[in-house]
């Protein structure tokens, strides 16, 4: 043992990784961890100088970063984007929507030195600022409104922790207290009602909850795979969950190290929380007896039309089974022997109908009865109260942490040694994980939040980075590690990161700072020279064109039609889908109901964010323009670009009301039938300029081929310029 | 994240992928292209035709996907033991055996059906199956796959994606990202659910994971208009529909520089799209097959009419060029479905019922239209049936060993691969993984499964994951 310790200092000095107290880790495996631990990503973050460089072009010491960099390839920025690019980009950008016409021309106008500046902190204290944020953030922690996988649940009280992302994102919470409250809300902050629901990031993931032999030990081992699986790729940019089977093959994680991860999450587990006052709690109670007893005459009938034929089905089925079948089950339930009470439950399964079966035995005027039930069955049930408010967390159970194991290729019945709750080795500095229960989620917070960590402020501020210049200075921002990208400009993401933490972990402060360069002001337009020196513009010798999410495109075209419902917050929205979609539902039960809209058109226009996220079944134009399907978590989008877009964006019932929707704001505006004023306020809303002569030739020998207006908008709204921002 | 693959095509000029567009080299989405890290390096079409890997057997599949898993031991495995051991428990040397509701204890039942040998081959199939019989010696049959859980969905994930998990690309991903499409009109990957409702497992059995939307499979619909939103809102004359078009285009090429492919690929894609709005239901379109052909797929009786028409679909769509077209037989109630646990005897005839005659003419169709030696069928579930009853006259679920069948495509025909045990409860040494399924449907395919991968995460991730084992025999 003393030799194992002595290799594991001796390795740790030589390479300033933390192994003083592996006493498990072996020998072989400290020199693993020695080895590799050289590399960039786990050494400590050193703030670096900020180079001087003289010249005009430099606004911010990321400017200076930037243009060093580009002077040693002999290459210099691109001249600053124009003001109308300029105030789409960084509104799009910052809050997820077109500038407003007016907001234009404000700035069009306004030609103080602080114009631009002004625009940014108004965008910055916008409250789309957190729903902006919380699109990005949603994708990496996989978040969804249901368990995936067949049944699909749905979790009623998910939608709290997209709320919560929101307003952190909104009241710029320091990201170390936002990491704090996700990892151990109730433990750090018992009472606190905001941090119970921030725990429910532990559970964004799916699960997988279904009927049957489920194995409680495969699904709880599932439950923590997702769990440290998320933690190492959002906090850390490390794919620890590679170490599931063995040591992770390029980076030095030990399986032991997944699974000492694994155990601080395994004495906790998922548990919805009451967290309404006792008024509400009474006026829920009250809410729902009334509910139920709306509910009870409608069941009642369909239960009275259905029982005579179900009881039917049943004789006659029962009549065509053996006989020692026929007497087991009519033996009366207390007097069945062993043997028949086998006899009776394999006749119950043999005579007992499903749904459809007597449904098909109905007449047809019973039928009918029965349907037109169902549907007052639906409506009913669309008056169900809110549920009682819940926190859909993740909290320390009333049982001791089991001990955690290796296990075996990931197997939970396969465990090799024994482990102890830990972070990984290679990063660990002087945070002990305690063995007790309660306490260890903490120490993994304090941990991550502490100053020694030298990943997790280096993966946030890349984050910051890529949604601001459309690609990160590590291109892979789930994965810092050795298959990884390696950053472009390794000092400007340490200065940033050591920014970020000396200005309290401020996100907002990173992205004024961000927005606010001279390297986000440029141009995006492409250029021979400098791509012949840095194709992939890695330096940033410009700025990267951007295309709409599927959710951004959306909203996008909500607003610009004039649609847009910008209500915050709230339980998510079913809007109407298409009957292609409906009949991808899965269920062994009657196919009405699965969706039930709410009739109201300004929920329906509300910001997609809010719309109800069910992992199994997907919304057409979110899905084509490639939204993500919460499953896996998604650090960048990839773009595709495909025909089936174009059905969408062209032939969709929603294009077509957007459409009419966004004609008649144009006709109001114009007051009067007024072509040309028509064409120049569509072109203002839509792509916040106004039409080049071109453009209005354009517009009128489409009018006076036959086109009309509504056509002219839904032509716009699929315009390539709509799509992306430059 | 720039997945530096092969399997993406490098940059050319705006004008390559306008002309490539006007000379129908790609399909659907001859405009598809990932986003390059940063501007320059652009990609274009991601579903052009691209060369395989060595050369292929195949060009394209037909998956059959049975719903809720037929029962291997009243099909395809005879075990004339269990009519020896009807009515008696498991031997105890069996051990614990996991399915889904029954843990093992209940008495074995034998196969109501009798088997008999069919063909030159002398291949035994049960008589649930008169039709299909008569082509057993097309058929290779395996009988040893396993899989890795006895649930419906995480079992269909893996035999679609290779995974339990829900989340991975689909088979007919990876096939498309590897090869692209041979159509210039229509999707390279189409499924074809079954009209009642989804399989358990839902969308994520055709969906692309973590892979560009661009490759997931697009489901047909019965009907003229099989694709989501393929016809322009009522009331939009074609007319109409060209003459917004073409304004949208005039003011896209106004600003498109002429080296933007990425652009210039949005462009294409609405060609392709209104190409599609024609091409889709003339593919659909079966009005113009003979009366004889409606009869080999059983489209002029009712029981068999609806799976008929998948089937011959499926054979239209190969023959345009469609690159992998994936049919469920089953989805939605239970009564739909082939999960007999319960009424072994009547789901079973039921569901055979269904599809044995449109299968049969479909191996047919495709034999005597030549197209059955490039085009790879593939019988099969998520797993199979347990010899032990459940309550009394079904079979619970059986992911231990359990059968499926190929033709075509490069496959040895007339053979059969691999045992299960006396009873037919576990797949014997050297029973086969779905990796090996997959690793052996890749190389026909002409597609090495190590060189098919997408850096994801940190990782690159491939369909058969740790590599999975050609099943050598089954290759002609």
């Amino acid at each position: 043992m003393r030799k194992i310790i002595s290799a594991a200092l001796i390795t740790a000095a030589v390479f300033g990784v933390g192994l003083a107290s592996d006493k498990d880790t072996t020998d072989k495996e400290a020199k693993f961890i020695g080895a590799r631990g050289k590399y960039w990503a786990f050494q400590k973050v050193v703030r670096p100088p900020v180079p001087s460089v003289s010249d005009s072009w430099v606004r911010t010491p990321i400017d200076a970063f930037i243009l060093s960099a580009l002077q040693a390839k002999k290459l210099t920025p691109s001249e600053p984007a124009d003001r109308i690019r300029l105030i789409r980009r960084v509104t799009f950008d910052l809050i997820g929507l077109p500038p407003t016409p007016a907001e234009v021309d404000a700035f069009l106008k306004d030609r103080s030195p602080d114009a631009y500046t002004r625009v940014v902190d108004r965008l910055l204290a916008s409250p789309h600022y957190g729903e902006r944020w919380a699109l990005k953030w949603l994708d990496i922690v996989r978040y969804a409104d249901t368990n995936g996988f067949e049944i699909d649940g749905d979790r009623s009280h998910a939608w709290r922790y997209r709320d919560y992302v929101i307003d952190a994102f909104n009241h710029d919470k320091s990201y170390d207290r936002f990491i704090k409250e996700q990892i151990a809300g109730g433990e750090m902050f018992p009472g606190n009602k905001e941090a119970l629901i921030a725990s429910g990031y532990l559970r964004a993931g799916q699960e997988h909850l279904v009927a049957g032999n489920i194995d409680p030990e495969v699904s709880r081992e599932e439950v923590l795979t997702e769990i440290a699986t998320n933690v190492g790729q959002t906090f850390l940019g490390m794919t620890v969950n590679c170490a599931r089977c063995h040591n992770h093959k390029f980076d030095p994680i030990l399986q032991a190290d997944y699974y000492r991860l694994q155990a601080i999450f395994a004495g906790a587990e998922g548990k919805e929380v009451e967290i309404a006052t006792p008024e509400e709690k009474a006026a829920w109670e009250a809410a729902d007896k009334a509910y139920q007893e709306r509910l009870k005459p409608v069941k009642d009938a369909l239960e009275q039309l259905q029982k005579p034929y179900r009881e039917r089905i049943e004789a006659t089925e029962l009549a065509k089974l053996e006989q020692k079948l026929q007497e087991a089950w009519k033996t009366p339930e207390a007097k069945r022997t062993p043997d028949q009470k086998t006899l009776a439950e394999n006749a119950k399964s043999q005579i007992e109908p499903t749904w459809d079966i007597v449904v098909a035995a109905m007449t047809p005027e019973d039928k009918d009865k029965r349907a037109k039930l169902r549907a007052k069955l639906h409506e009913v049930e669309a008056t169900e109260p809110d549920p009682l408010p819940m926190a859909y967390a993740y909290v320390n159970g009333d049982q001791p942490a089991p001990q955690g194991y290796v296990l075996r290729m990931g197997d939970p019945k396969n465990r090799l040694d024994p482990v102890e709750p830990s972070v990984p080795r290679v990063i660990k500095a002087s945070y002990e994980i305690p063995k007790a229960t309660v306490g260890r989620r903490t120490a993994l917070a304090n941990w991550l939040t502490s100053e020694e960590n030298p990943l997790v402020a280096r993966v946030i501020v890349n984050r910051i980075w890529q949604y601001r210049m459309g690609t990160g200075i590590v291109r892979t921002p789930n994965d810092f590690g050795v298959m990884g990208d390696r950053p472009s400009n390794q000092q400007l993401l340490d200065w940033l990161a050591s920014e970020f933490v000396a200005k309290g972990w401020s996100i907002k402060t990173m992205d004024r700072l961000i927005v606010t360069s001279s390297v986000y002001l440029q141009s995006a337009a492409p250029d021979k020279d400098r791509e012949g020196v840095d194709p992939d513009n890695r330096l940033y010798w410009r700025m990267n064109r951007k295309r709409m999410e599927g959710e951004t495109l959306r909203d996008e075209i909500l607003s610009v039609t004039g649609s847009l419902n910008p209500k915050l917050g709230g339980r998510p929205v079913r809007i109407p889908i298409e009957p292609e979609v409906y009949d991808l539902i899965f269920t062994e039960h009657e196919r009405d109901g699965l969706w039930p809209v709410n009739p109201d058109k300004s929920v329906q226009n509300r910001r997609s964010i809010y719309l109800y996220d069910k992992r199994s079944v997907r919304l057409p134009l979110l899905t084509a323009f490639d939204q993500p399907d919460s499953i896996t978590s998604c650090p960048v989008r990839p773009v595709s670009t495909h025909a089936l877009q174009a059905l969408s964006l062209f032939n969709s019932d929603f294009m077509q009301e957007q459409s009419q929707a966004f004609a008649a704001r144009l006709r109001t505006e114009c007051k009067k039938d007024n072509q040309a004023c028509e064409v120049k306020t569509a072109w203002k809303l839509a792509l916040a300029r106004t039409p080049t002569p071109a453009e209005q030739k354009l517009a009128k020998k489409f009018f006076t081929g036959g086109g009309n207006l509504v056509d002219m908008c839904l032509a716009l709204l699929n315009r390539n310029e709509f799509v992306y921002v430059p | 994240m720039s997945p530096n693959n092969r399997h993406f095509v490098p940059a050319v000029t705006r004008r390559d992928v306008l002309v490539r567009a006007a000379h129908g080299f790609g399909s659907i989405a001859l405009a598809s292209l990932l986003s390059p890290p940063a501007g320059a390096a652009q990609r274009v079409n991601a579903l052009a035709a691209k060369p395989p890997h060595f050369k292929p057997r195949a060009k394209s599949v037909i998956f059959l996907f049975m719903v809720g898993a037929p029962s291997h031991i009243d099909t395809f495995d005879p075990k004339p033991a269990l009519d020896k051991y009807d009515g008696q428990l498991l031997p105890a040397s069996y051990g614990t055996v996991v399915s889904e509701f029954t843990k093992g204890d209940t008495p074995l039942l034998k196969s109501p059906w009798k088997f008999n040998k069919y063909g030159q081959s002398g291949r035994e199939v049960s008589t649930l199956f008169p039709h299909m019989s008569q082509h057993v010696d097309d058929l290779c049959f395996v009988r040893s796959f396993y899989t890795e859980s006895t649930v419906h969905a995480p079992a269909m994930y893996q035999v679609n994606t290779g995974r339990i998990l829900m989340g991975y690309p689909s088979m007919g991903s990876w096939i498309t990202y590897g090869l692209g499409s041979e159509s210039e009109n229509l999707p390279a990957y189409v499924v074809m659910p079954q009209p009642e409702g989804t399989p358990e497992g839902g969308t994520p059995c055709w969906g692309a994971g973590f892979l560009p939307a661009v490759y997931q499979g697009t489901v047909f619909r019965p009907g003229p208009n099989p694709i989501i939103n393929l016809r322009p809102p009522a009331g939009v004359t074609p007319e109409r529909q060209r003459r917004t078009l073409d304004f949208l285009q005039s003011m896209n090429e106004m600003d498109t520089l002429d080296t933007d492919t990425e652009m210039a690929a949005r462009i294409s894609s609405y060609e392709l799209a209104f190409r599609m709005q024609s091409h889709a239901p003339e593919a659909v379109d079966i009005s113009k097959e003979t009366q004889a052909t409606r009869e080999l797929y059983g489209l002029d009786q009712k029981h068999t009419a609806e799976f008929g028409t998948r089937c011959l679909l499926a054979r239209r769509l190969v023959e345009r060029g469609v690159r992998f077209v994936q049919i469920y037989s089953g989805g939605g109630p239970v009564s739909v479905q082939w999960d007999a646990h319960s009424n072994l005897v009547a789901n079973h005839e039921k569901m055979c019922g269904m599809t044995d005659l449109p299968i049969a003419g479909l191996l047919q169709d495709l034999k005597q239209r030549g197209l059955l030696e490039e085009t790879l069928v593939i019988w099969g579930a998520e797993f199979g049936r347990l010899p032990m009853s459940q309550g009394g006259n079904g079979r619970d679920h059986n992911p231990h060993g359990f059968t499926m069948w190929f033709a075509g495509g490069g496959v040895k025909p007339g053979i059969t691969v691999g045992e299960t045990d006396e009873l037919g409860l576990n797949a014997l040494e050297p029973r086969h993984h779905m990796r090996d399924f997959h690793a052996t449907i890749l190389q026909l395919l002409g597609l090495d499964q190590n060189q098919l991968w997408f850096l994801h995460n940190g990782r690159n991730e491939k369909l058969t994951d740790f590599g999975g084992n050609v099943i050598k025999e089954m290759l002609a």
